[in-house]
């Protein structure tokens, strides 16, 4: 288990489903044994606004958010976004929006490039993919587990390329 | 782990976790009017099947319920968005003096920031106020822990207890250990005048009550581990509570703290006495200066923050600045704007209203958007109901102006049938509209009684909107899809044209509604 906090930024506009790929790798952590904070924003934001969640795991996490320049990790939804997002990437930190484009093209149905994305990240975090899987089973209904499974790991072969 | 152990644990909100933790203190009553970032609270305990949980008309309404409740002798919590607690406020306040008789928690959600208010008042004024004990939890766990402590407290002290949250708290998700539900037994309800019956006589004795209450409680706040020093460096030493404690520990990790869990009434001998710790003093709080001000009254020498940061979150890359004593520098982020969705039936509507050149009173709901370009439609935004009222107002100054007022369905019901009595009674005219999209669509699509269908989606006896409109004495109601444009633009031109008072139900469901 990493001994650092582990910080990870998304973001995009409202409808992409930035929180529900947040909520998979918060549960993901969870399972992994880790303390976790996952921070997000209702309400009139989510009208097509922009969007953003924070998610910090390690042995023990204070603040729900990520200052800017302190995230290890940027997951980036929307190009339009990036420039703002940036913001919160540490000077060494990753920035996975060199996959959005790669991921929406790999992607038959747009609804499921939140899935996809979380498959690419996880190829970057100290999560075993089991813990992925069962994470899409908590945020899940029963009946879309399958697929999710599925794209996750698909994105996830693109992420350990 | 085991599997066991898995089921038991979850990753939830600091709205959820209240919910779990209220659950598990054998709660039986919730009552609320939704309102971000507090909804997710009662849409928790809906799934509770042995709750009786309600969307009540508004908060005033969702107070009464629920304290009636707790009188009865059932543990019984009421939820809203600060701005939500205005409404509440006359029930609020003499419920201080009449007390309860099963535990009562009024919990309540600051928007600091204003994620999605029309203002980011403090509700830890209210405590003072209202002479209510206050709990802040910092994090989800803490939600679902000091509810429970706040169930007790009640309880005991015989007073409501304010458990008030921030957007960073009730939207903030952490791991949590679930529990078992231990109900209480439950205390007999009986008669008690002088307690219940608020007259001044028995006012008098129960405020009485009230001061020595006070007393008790700022005992309690002394002994009790929610305020909780924990030591560090001498040097620097934090009064703090809130998400502004995980934010402080986030980036002065040695420093010295005083952690306030129980904010009203104040620990003043704890905060002596860890003032006379400490070297350097701070006092470091999210909005107003409600702990600063007291730890000055003590005579104590603290540094606290400048006032322009009063104005916004306190996010962490600002903890630094607010620490050093600078002034606030305002950075404009060019942040995408939320708009309404694109097949939205709001923007038939506005179409209408821009082309026509109304002066537009607004209210609170989506369609408050409609005051964003390209539509710029939608002229005011005060609180619930002063679309319908503010047609009134502004018609006493500007007559010669082309006013009508708008209001939500879910809005209507909450706060816009009194002003249309008002309007009808004092022979306002004009044309109000109602935006029925059956749904209170900005909170996430929660039910109403236009909708028919209760929090957990069973039928019930559903308002029939234009029955109640020409109850309330207005002239002409009709009901209208403002997607049948030509017929729409018709009826408006025709309505406004007469002196007379009109609603106009503007009806097509919310999109989201079909998903």
């Amino acid at each position: 288990m990493a001994d650092k906090t582990c910080n990870i930024t998304f973001g995009g506009t409202g409808g992409q489903g930035i929180l529900k790929a947040a909520e998979i790798c918060g549960w993901a952590a969870m399972y992994a044994g880790y303390h976790v904070k996952k921070s997000e924003v209702h309400g009139m934001a989510q009208r097509g606004g922009s969007v953003e969640s924070h998610v910090r795991f390690g042995k023990k996490v204070f603040s729900p958010i990520v200052q800017q320049g302190g995230a290890d990790l940027l997951v980036c939804f929307h190009p339009e976004e990036h420039d703002r997002l940036k913001a919160f990437l540490k000077p060494d930190g990753r920035d996975l929006v060199e996959y959005l484009e790669k991921a929406k093209a790999a992607v038959e149905n747009p609804r499921h490039l939140n899935v996809f994305l979380m498959g690419v990240l996880s190829a970057y975090l100290p999560i075993k993919p089991d813990f992925w899987l069962q994470a899409i089973e908590s945020v899940f209904k029963k009946k879309y587990v399958e697929e999710n499974k599925g794209v996750f790991l698909k994105g996830r072969e693109m992420g350990q390329l | 782990m085991s599997k066991n152990e898995t089921s038991k644990k979850a990753l939830l909100s600091g709205d959820e976790a209240l919910a779990f933790g209220a659950y598990e203190a054998g709660l039986k009553v919730a009552c609320a009017y939704p309102g971000t970032p507090s909804t997710e609270i009662l849409e928790t305990l809906a799934t509770f099947p042995e709750l009786d949980v309600q969307w009540s008309v508004n908060e005033k309404v969702a107070y009464e319920v629920a304290l009636g409740a707790a009188i009865s002798g059932v543990r019984s919590l009421f939820a809203c968005k600060h701005v939500g607690l205005n409404v509440a406020m006359d029930p609020l306040m003499t419920s201080s003096y009449t007390g309860i008789l099963a535990g009562f928690v009024v919990v309540v959600c600051d928007d600091p920031g204003m994620h999605s208010s029309q203002n980011e008042q403090d509700t830890r004024w209210v405590s003072i106020y209202a002479k209510l004990p206050m709990l802040e939890p910092a994090s989800p766990r803490e939600a679902k822990e000091y509810v429970k402590q706040a169930f007790e407290i009640s309880e005991k002290f015989d007073t409501p207890v304010i458990l008030r949250m921030t957007t960073r708290v009730a939207h903030t998700k952490e791991n949590v250990m679930l529990g078992d539900r231990v109900v209480p037994q439950q205390p007999p309800f009986e008669r008690n005048i002088a307690k219940y019956v608020m007259v001044p006589g028995n006012a008098y004795g129960r405020h009485i009550f009230v001061e020595q209450r006070l007393k008790k409680l700022k005992v309690l706040s002394e002994k009790t581990k929610l305020n909780k020093i924990e030591p560090g460096d001498k040097k620097i030493g934090f009064i703090t509570s809130g998400v502004s404690y995980q934010y402080l520990k986030e980036i002065y990790p040695d420093a010295s703290y005083l952690k306030l869990g129980m904010t009203y009434p104040f620990c003043d001998d704890k905060i002596r006495a860890f003032a006379k710790t400490v070297k350097k003093l701070y006092v470091i709080e999210e909005l107003d200066p409600f702990l600063e001000e007291h730890v000055k009254a003590l005579s104590l020498k603290c540094h606290a923050k400048d006032p322009s940061f009063r104005i916004g979150e306190l996010l962490p890359e600002l903890v630094p600045a607010v620490v050093k004593g600078e002034v606030k520098q305002e950075k404009i982020v060019a942040k995408r704007k939320p708009r309404l969705c694109p097949e939205c039936p709001h923007w038939a509507t506005f179409a209408t209203l821009k082309k026509l050149d109304f002066y537009v009173a607004g209210d609170i709901g989506c369609y408050t958007l409609a005051c964003l370009p390209p539509t710029s439609a939608l002229h005011s935004c005060l609180c619930m109901g002063a679309g319908v009222t503010f047609n009134e107002g502004w018609r006493k100054g500007a007559p010669d102006k082309k006013i009508v007022g708008v209001v939500g369905d879910s809005t209507f019901v909450h706060s816009g049938i009194t002003g249309l009595i008002n309007a009808a009674y004092n022979k306002a005219k004009g044309v109000i509209f109602i935006l029925d999209n059956s749904t209170t669509a900005m909170t996430g699509g929660q039910h109403h009684p236009a909708t028919g269908l209760t929090i957990r989606n069973e039928p019930t006896k559903k308002l029939i909107l234009e029955d109640i409109c020409r109850a309330c004495g207005v002239d002409n109601v009709d009901c209208i899809d403002p997607k049948n444009r030509a017929e729409f633009d018709a009826l408006v031109e025709k309505r406004i044209n007469e002196n007379a008072l009109s609603v106009i139900i503007s009806r097509h469901p919310c999109k989201l509604l079909a998903q």
